[in-house]
Formats: C-alpha cells, sequence, structure tokens
C-alpha cells in the first residue's frame, strides 16, 4: 500500500486511477483472514468526487456512524443497526473525495484493549496472527498494518488507536480533545472519547487530520477554531526542540526490548539536534484507576439509552414488564466486559460512593492535568513506550486488571485531553517472528502541529515505518 | 479504606442491587463472578485513596468549555420513518411498548 502522497501523484499523473486504486483494495479486504473488516462496501456506482483524498480508501471502525452499512459497535446490541446519519468526520471525508471502504471491528462499544471482546469475533494481528493487535480499534490497526486501506479511523479513550497502533507497528494519532468532532461517534465516555487516524506514516495521519478536524456547531465540545495546518510544518528542522523523558515510564513493568527501544529512540533524538530533558509524571502509576472510575462512570450513563425500545436489541421474552424488559433486553444485548464497565461505573456514581470514588477520581484528574502543565513548561514532547511490552498472544491476558494495565501510558493523555501519537521504533524478537514497539510522544493541547512535525523527524530518521507483515497475497 | 475492608463490603447483596440499578438482569452465577471482578478491581483502583487531594477542584472535563448555546432555528430534523425504521417493534407509525401504567410487578 502505497502512502496517500504517492497514490494521489500516481493518480494525478495518470499512471492509475481512483477507481483502480480502490478496486485493489476491495480485493484484499474480501480474501484478509484477520477479521479486521465486519462489512465492506464496494459501491459499483461509486462517484470518485474530486478532492485532496479521491481514490485514497479510508477503513472506518464501527462506532462511527455512516448512512451507509451497519453500525454494531461489535455488540449484539446493535446488531445489524442502520444509522440514519453520517458522523462529522464521514461528511468530510465523502467531501474531500475519500472512498470509504467499510467497518473495522472493534472491542465492544469500545472497551477493550485488545479486540477479543467483539460480538464478531476476536481480530488478529497481521504480523502474528495468534496475538492481539490491541484495541479497542483492533480492526482499523490491522487493516492499515496489513496494507487493507491507506487509512483507517479510530477511537481513542484511553489508548485505543495509539495501543493497537503500537501493537500493529503503524501511526497512530490522538488529536487533541475537541479538535476533531465527535459527532456520531457512539458515546462512551464522553469526557475522554477522541477519533483519531491509523496510518502507515505520519504524513498520512497529518494529511487526513486536516481533512476530518474543525469545529462542528453538533459538538458542543469542538472547539471553535479554524481547522489547524498540520502539513506544512512537517519537514520542518527539530532542531532546539525539547524533548522530555522520564523514568516513569522506563521501568521494570516493560520488557526490556520495550525499554531498549525507547533508549535507541532518545539517541535517535539527540542526534537531530533535539535536546533531551528530564522530566517527572510520578501519577503515572494511577493514571488506570482513575481512568476506571471516570470511564465507566461515563459508560454507564451514556449507554443507559440502550433499553430495547427505541433501537437496539429487545429480549424475545414474552410478558415483561418495562423494568424487565429493559434489564433482559440489555442482559442479552451487551457482552461480559460491558456489563462489568457499567456495574462499575454505577456503583461507583451511586449513593454512598460518589464522593469516595468518582468524585476523587475528578481530583487526581486535575493533579494528573497540572502534572502534564508543570513538564509541558520545560519540554515541547513527552517521550516513552505506548505500551508495556508488544503484542501478547490471544487469550493471554484473561484477568480484567492485567488487561486494563495496558492502557498504564496512554490513559493520561485521555484524562488530560492532550494529544499523543504512537510511532514505530522497534521490533522485539518472538520465536524468530519480530513484533513491533512503539514509541508514544504527548504534547501539550492544541500543540498538535509540533507534536506531528517531533514525530515525523523521527521517521524520516529510521525505517521502522517502512516495515511491514507479510502480504495476505 | 483498604482493599480487604473494601472486599468485605462488596457483597452480593450490593452488586444485585447495583446490577438492578444498572437494569441488568443478572443469574447467580453472573453476580458471583462480577463480585469477583469488582472487588480485585476495586483493590487496584483504591491506590487513588492514598493521594492528597484536599483543596483540589474536581475537573470533570477536560477543555471546562461552559454550555454552549445554539440559535433557536428550525432545522432539518429525522423523519417519523427514520426513526421507526430501528425501532425493534413497530404498531402502525408508533413504537410498540409494553403497558407502562397498571398492573406492573
Amino acid at each position: 500500500m502505497n502512502s496517500i502522497t504517492t497514490t494521489r501523484k500516481a493518480i494525478q499523473s495518470g499512471e492509475t486511477t481512483a477507481k483502480e486504486v480502490t478496486e485493489n483494495c476491495f480485493n484484499l479486504i474480501s480474501q484478509e483472514p484477520f477479521n479486521a473488516f465486519h462489512e465492506m462496501w464496494n459501491d459499483e456506482k461509486q462517484a470518485y468526487l474530486e478532492g485532496p483524498l479521491s481514490g485514497i480508501t479510508v477503513g472506518v471502525k464501527d462506532n462511527i456512524v455512516t448512512k451507509v452499512g451497519t453500525t454494531t459497535c461489535g455488540s449484539k446490541m446493535l446488531d445489524g443497526y442502520r444509522s440514519p446519519f453520517n458522523a462529522t468526520v464521514i461528511d468530510r471525508l465523502i467531501a474531500s473525495g475519500a472512498t470509504l471502504v467499510g467497518k473495522t471491528n472493534c472491542d465492544e462499544f469500545a472497551m477493550g484493549s485488545s479486540t477479543e471482546h467483539c460480538a464478531w469475533g476476536a481480530v488478529q494481528n497481521p504480523w502474528s496472527t495468534d496475538r492481539v493487535p490491541g484495541g479497542s480499534s483492533g480492526g482499523s490497526a490491522a487493516a492499515v498494518a496489513a496494507g487493507l486501506c491507506h487509512v483507517a479511523l479510530g477511537s481513542d479513550t484511553g489508548g485505543s488507536i495509539r495501543q493497537p497502533a503500537a501493537l500493529c507497528g503503524i501511526v497512530g494519532y490522538k488529536p487533541t480533545y475537541g479538535l476533531v468532532s465527535r459527532y456520531g461517534l457512539v458515546a462512551f465516555a464522553s469526557s475522554l472519547d477522541q477519533i483519531g487516524v491509523f496510518s502507515r506514516c505520519v504524513r498520512d495521519a497529518a494529511i487526513t487530520t486536516e481533512v476530518i478536524a474543525g469545529f462542528d456547531p453538533n459538538d458542543a465540545t469542538s472547539v471553535e477554531e479554524e481547522a489547524p495546518c498540520l502539513v506544512e510544518s512537517l519537514d520542518d528542522s527539530i532542531a532546539g526542540i525539547k524533548i522530555g523523558v522520564t523514568r516513569d515510564f522506563l521501568t521494570d513493568r516493560n520488557d526490556p526490548e520495550v525499554n531498549q527501544a525507547i533508549e535507541d529512540a532518545i539517541k535517535v533524538y539527540e542526534q537531530l539536534g533535539a535536546t533531551i530533558v528530564d522530566v517527572s509524571l510520578p501519577l503515572t502509576d494511577v493514571g488506570v484507576s482513575t481512568y476506571y472510575v471516570i470511564a465507566p462512570a461515563e459508560a454507564s450513563s451514556n449507554l443507559a439509552r440502550y433499553d430495547g425500545i427505541r433501537y437496539g436489541h429487545r429480549t424475545d421474552k414474552v410478558g415483561l414488564d418495562l423494568f424487565d424488559l429493559y434489564s433482559h433486553s440489555r442482559a442479552e444485548g451487551f457482552g461480559d466486559e460491558v456489563k462489568r464497565r457499567i456495574l462499575l461505573g454505577t456503583y461507583v456514581l451511586s449513593s454512598g460512593y460518589y464522593d469516595a470514588y468518582y468524585n476523587n477520581a475528578l481530583k487526581v484528574r486535575r493533579l494528573i492535568s497540572e502534572e502534564y502543565a508543570s513538564a509541558f513548561e520545560q519540554c515541547d514532547v513527552i517521550l516513552g513506550p505506548t505500551t508495556p511490552t508488544p503484542a501478547f498472544k490471544i487469550g493471554a491476558k484473561s484477568n480484567p486488571i492485567s488487561m486494563y494495565l495496558c492502557d498504564v501510558y496512554t490513559a493520561n493523555t485521555n484524562i488530560a485531553g492532550i494529544c499523543g501519537i504512537s510511532i514505530p521504533c522497534g521490533f522485539a524478537k518472538n520465536d524468530g517472528k519480530p513484533l513491533p514497539i512503539g514509541m508514544h510522544l504527548q504534547g501539550p493541547a492544541f500543540s498538535d502541529a509540533k507534536l506531528l512535525q517531533i514525530a515525523h523527524a523521527f521517521e524520516q530518521a529510521t525505517d521502522f515505518h517502512n516495515q511491514h507483515p507479510e502480504p495476505i497475497s | 479504606m483498604d482493599a480487604n475492608e473494601k472486599n468485605d463490603l462488596l457483597t452480593k447483596e450490593v452488586v444485585r442491587h447495583v446490577a438492578k440499578l444498572s437494569r441488568l438482569a443478572l443469574t447467580d452465577n453472573e453476580i458471583e463472578r462480577a463480585k469477583e471482578d469488582l472487588a480485585s478491581i476495586f483493590s487496584h483502583i483504591d491506590k487513588l485513596k492514598e493521594i492528597d487531594t484536599s483543596g483540589v477542584e474536581p475537573l470533570d472535563h477536560p477543555t471546562e468549555l461552559l454550555n454552549r448555546d445554539r440559535d433557536d432555528e428550525v432545522g432539518v430534523t429525522l423523519s417519523q420513518q427514520q426513526v421507526l425504521d430501528n425501532a425493534p417493534a413497530v404498531r402502525d407509525v408508533y413504537i410498540d411498548v409494553p403497558k407502562v401504567l397498571g398492573e406492573t410487578s
């Protein structure tokens, strides 16, 4: 799969056509063995609008609503659900000429770090099919890693774009909260959710995000500013840029190969003229705990809408009163992880526990946000690993806590509402098969252009992003 | 409150009550399993209680934006048919639901 820039040049020079490019993608998707896609939309009558993304193929996570096809959130609750409207990001992609190729599988309602908790089956990592692609946007990550489409949309609530990007060896970018409209993203935890892009290079993430970003009156939390210029400054020198490194990220909870890859990445930045500064983020350790109070609390409220009345699954049981109709429809429609989080969230919001759990977590949230603010007084971005380990085996994390700890380095980005990106920075050896390692860069809110510039500089100086799993045909 | 204390408070009765508040019809086995899962999750979450948060204002939203009002103008809405298309049970032009008033349990 070529980059957006290369593909656009080939189309503009007449070397190929948008139709040929997209048909090639559909051909690959129709035979992909990873369960990355839930649906493929090969529209024979596709118009191929002229625009910056004409001929560019985009996979869409199954929790972003589209008028074409279904939107199921990987849940039996929404099996066959057809949205009567498009998410704002979808309308903007269509207007830019992009071809939406289909819906990618995800953990149910975006709750998970492995894409095993999907009603339509687990997704496999294209680098090693007995391993997970990460989650919750695992289908989007696997699709881009396997070269099935140019880019894919994901959503990131605590790491759900960056963590699977790391595990699949691609770029995963979570923009600053408020930069990209959430209108039409099925809500999980509204103060944390953010739509973002998977791609094979930083430039493709920047190009696609320029298309989808910008104020949207339909999202009351989108910022009232012009869409940012992200591409223009990508090639600027990073000499003199300050990169924060913290020992709080390079602990023995990480695989040694992960720590080594990050140490090597730091040296690359030094060679590029960046200054490395030590910063301290001691609250890293309580990020996951804070997250697992706030996110389930918001989820228990957001998912109350699935009542079996207006849309979604309704139980077949007869003779139930309204209370039991709700309770049985929800018990049948939701999977185990979603139920667990609804229970957890309802508990921390319930009378007698609200202050001890929910309100206290919101106070810690402010401390985390302030801790970042003081770190960013000393540096432009903070560098560390995206995940403690490379991709793990399917079925390996049966205990909820061990799964939740996959987000130890990513959850705080959402808690503070800042921007973050994972880019490939190395490989671990696994029975002869390489497994990708991701580097995580975080920047202050609305410093997205600089974040991408710094990520791009590393990419240009290294070759990790050019390595791909074996092609499927 | 330490983890052990928490485990004692998180009884099956409490989980059953939370399941009721959550409108989730869970079996006895599911309640038992949820109790164990929640206990292990809370023993982790309880780390938060070691942090001094005295005098800290809660932060419920990263942007701390205030409410944003839209202009009071008529816009495009979904048609009746679009709404009914996704309803699991429809009678005439209505969404069919069980009797709400009257003899409920």
